[in-house]
């Protein structure tokens, strides 16, 4: 219970900014108890490193004035555009890529139907006709070649 | 005020004389959340330039000092919410340099010794790591009031809290800071006492 007490007056408030009564409570408590101890080692060296962070102060550069009304006026300048415009700048690239797939696709959708008679003319080549009955003239064997054939084989035996 | 008028008027010279005559207090304030130059130029710049934009809100009540500081600090606490924080912290995380300090601070317990340059910075990269485990929040109201010797009702019209809400935030931070910190002493003061031993 006493211990938590030390604790707590740990956290109230910066530990520099402790009473004489309230330092010497916790000098005295820390020699005796080791928990209490670590403790206020720690919030000792929290406060260190705290006060260390605080000591850097970044100071603004000289043409940082510059710098900010440079912005300003590029911020009024896009402000003043009007809204079309605007929105070009942001989604006319995307909106140029799209125009030029459609009048691509729209071409090729033109140009395919000119490719048909050569299928028909592929078609008329290969009829019906000679596919299924194979009566082309170009791989036709004769009657007499077939018997010739048997014939040659039997005698071969 | 004058200048705020002639600003808002479309003055362009008078604006520039804002950013001016307020631009070391905005770094000051900026300096609390970042240590990178750039993070604090660029909050720098967004604070005039949203203060350019709201400065219709202005009324003159109270100082054109103030107004800005309230501006910077919810530019910086805004952009400090959008980065990633740590949950907890462990050993293992220190750099080599901050684990020497460390061990230099336990062996001169009890001594008050004056840092270098070179000390002080590495305490301050220990204090950004000890600090990433608080809440923005959290962090802003211990480095004012524990860091800059602030009062409670300063920090509460910096940012426009309430004075018990400044209480409740630093006291958490001064708890969850002291809790790292111990983490980090532990094995330290451990192995002094195994070596004394």
């Amino acid at each position: 219970m006493r211990d938590e007490h030390i604790i707590e007056i740990l956290d109230s408030g910066p530990i520099h900014s402790l009473s004489v009564e309230q330092r010497e409570l916790v000098r005295l408590h820390s020699q005796t108890c080791g928990d209490c101890g670590g403790a206020y080692q720690a919030a000792m060296l929290a406060n260190t490193v705290i006060k260390s962070r605080t000591q850097t102060v970044i100071e603004p550069s000289p043409f940082f004035q510059t710098r900010v009304l440079a912005a300003l006026r590029e911020r009024q300048v896009e402000e003043n555009v009007p809204v079309l415009v605007r929105l070009w700048k942001s989604a006319g690239a995307l909106v140029s890529s799209m125009a030029v797939a459609t009048v691509a696709l729209a071409a090729l959708s033109f140009t395919v139907p000119t490719l048909g008679p050569t299928t028909e003319q592929t078609a008329t080549a290969y009829s019906a006709e000679s596919v299924l009955l194979d009566q082309g003239d170009d791989d036709q064997v004769t009657y007499e070649q077939v018997l010739s054939t048997i014939y040659e084989d039997d005698e071969a035996k | 005020m004058e200048l705020a008028q002639l600003a808002l008027a479309g003055d362009e010279s008078a604006f520039g004389e804002i950013v001016r005559r307020y631009s070391p207090r905005v770094f000051s304030v900026a300096s609390r959340f970042f240590r990178q130059r750039s993070s604090v130029e660029e909050a720098a710049q967004e604070v005039f330039l949203k203060a350019f934009t709201q400065l219709k809100s202005f009324e003159g009540r109270g100082s054109l000092e103030g107004w800005l500081t309230r501006i910077d600090t919810n530019t910086c606490l805004n952009m400090i919410r959008s980065a990633k924080r740590r949950v907890e912290l462990s050993v293992s995380d220190l750099a080599e340099d901050e684990n020497r300090w460390l061990d230099q601070q336990v062996a001169d317990v009890g001594s008050e010794s004056q840092h270098s340059v070179e000390q002080t910075l590495i305490a301050a990269d220990l204090a950004d790591r000890v600090l990433n485990v608080l809440a923005p929040e959290d962090q802003l109201a211990l480095l004012m009031i524990d860091g800059e010797d602030a009062s409670i009702k300063e920090v509460a019209e910096a940012t426009g809290w309430s004075e018990s809400n400044v209480k409740v935030r630093a006291f958490r931070a001064r708890k969850k800071v002291r809790e790292a910190m111990e983490k980090l002493l532990k094995p330290r003061i451990g192995g002094a006492v195994r070596n004394e031993r």
